[in-house]
């Protein structure tokens, strides 16, 4: 009888001390857990990519680019080369350069469109001038291209937005070179695109 | 025989005449007739305008580059205007200090996306069209003036070029009502 009593005492302080083991381990385990969980909680917004250093990365250059709107003093739809470099975003076009801080970029925008191979005026008259409705199939030519849109504030702390066209599949690496390079860009939900964006 | 052709044809011509100036008459006298006073808006007056960002309703999902199109071409369309001293853009410093500033808010409401290729292959299909309610509020928070305009685009042109169709509009209620 006593042995039994013995024999359950000593059972119950091995369960203590498995049991105080055990804590111990989940404690352990839940320390580091818990301060991530602080860190991730003060760290930045999860949606924003904003690179914590900017990178001396290599400038990335395209030609070719259309300015579309909101460049200022650049007169819209003027064709230049497109920079993204360690101060921020340039356009230059013939002699006029433009620039784009890094630091006054608030976001950067990416998307596709398809744009007509025969288009403006000159090709609208074109497209009329072909007889038995020729002009219809000239409009089904089309080439894809990128949508660029970087939004950024002035001096004064006025906002602005900037609309360049890109050869296709070349606006999300120049957007991952900017962000790179420092300047903010957030997730986004997409908007629905236009019917001949695909 | 000839005479009485010549009376007929005559009197075809007189009764043509006669239409046409009762017609001419007729919407004159609707032109004509000015509005009394009290009908007549009160134009507005500020010498300086802020547009301010435009931010879509949560469930209206607008393209960006059509959003920053907008108020692009909004600020060029009011410079042009040449009815404020300032056109201030949204965030802009400056614009605390201006006297009598009124803000314009855009609040989209619809949006229809549409083709190019469509349009220019089909003409009846493909258009995009945005529509707009316009709020120009003074500082003390009052809005005088509320209206809703619509940008297209039909028949030839890219997409965003229906943002440079409202900004029209918007010029056109701001010369209408400043």
């Amino acid at each position: 009888m006593r042995t039994t009593s013995l024999g359950i005492m000593q059972d119950v302080s091995n369960l203590r001390r498995q049991i105080g083991r055990r804590s111990w381990c989940r404690r352990s385990t839940l320390l580091p857990l818990g301060v991530a969980l602080l860190v991730a909680a003060v760290a930045e917004p999860t949606f924003s990519q904003t690179s914590p250093a900017p990178q001396n990365l290599p400038s990335h250059s395209i030609s070719g680019v259309r300015s579309v709107i909101g460049l200022e003093n650049v007169k819209p739809g003027v064709k230049g080369t497109i920079t993204s470099m360690r101060a921020g975003l340039q356009f230059l076009s013939g002699k006029k350069n433009t620039e784009i801080p890094t630091s006054s970029i608030e976001d950067i925008f990416t998307g596709e469109e398809s744009r007509q191979d025969v288009g403006g005026m000159k090709g609208t008259l074109v497209e009329a001038a072909i007889p038995y409705g020729g002009g219809r199939v000239v409009s089904l030519l089309s080439h894809r291209v990128d949508v660029l849109t970087v939004e950024y504030l002035d001096a004064q702390g006025g906002f602005h937005g900037a609309i360049f066209v890109l050869p296709a599949g070349r606006a999300a690496k120049f957007r991952d070179d900017l962000v790179a390079q420092g300047a903010k860009a957030f997730i986004h939900v997409e908007a629905p695109k236009p019917q001949d964006k695909q | 025989m000839k005479t009485r052709i010549h009376a007929a044809i005559l009197l075809v011509c007189a009764l043509a005449v006669c239409g046409l100036a009762f017609m001419m008459a007729t919407s004159l006298s609707a032109q004509a007739g000015p509005a009394s006073p009290s009908e007549q808006p009160q134009k507005l007056t500020a010498s300086s305008i802020l547009v301010e960002r435009i931010v879509p309703p949560q469930d209206l999902l607008i393209p960006e580059d059509t959003r920053v199109s907008m108020y692009e071409n909004v600020i060029q369309e009011l410079i042009k205007t040449k009815k404020f001293q300032h056109v201030y853009r949204s965030g802009d410093r400056l614009a605390d200090n201006a006297p009598d500033l009124v803000t314009l808010r855009l609040i989209p409401e619809a949006y229809k996306p549409g083709s190019q290729k469509e349009r220019e292959v089909i003409t009846v299909a493909g258009a995009t069209s945005i529509k707009v309610r316009l709020e120009f509020v003074t500082r003390d928070g009052k809005i005088p003036l509320e209206k809703e305009v619509d940008g297209k685009v039909r028949f030839y042109g890219e997409n965003l070029r229906a943002t440079y169709d409202l900004a029209k509009k918007v010029a056109a209620v701001v010369n209408k009502s400043f």
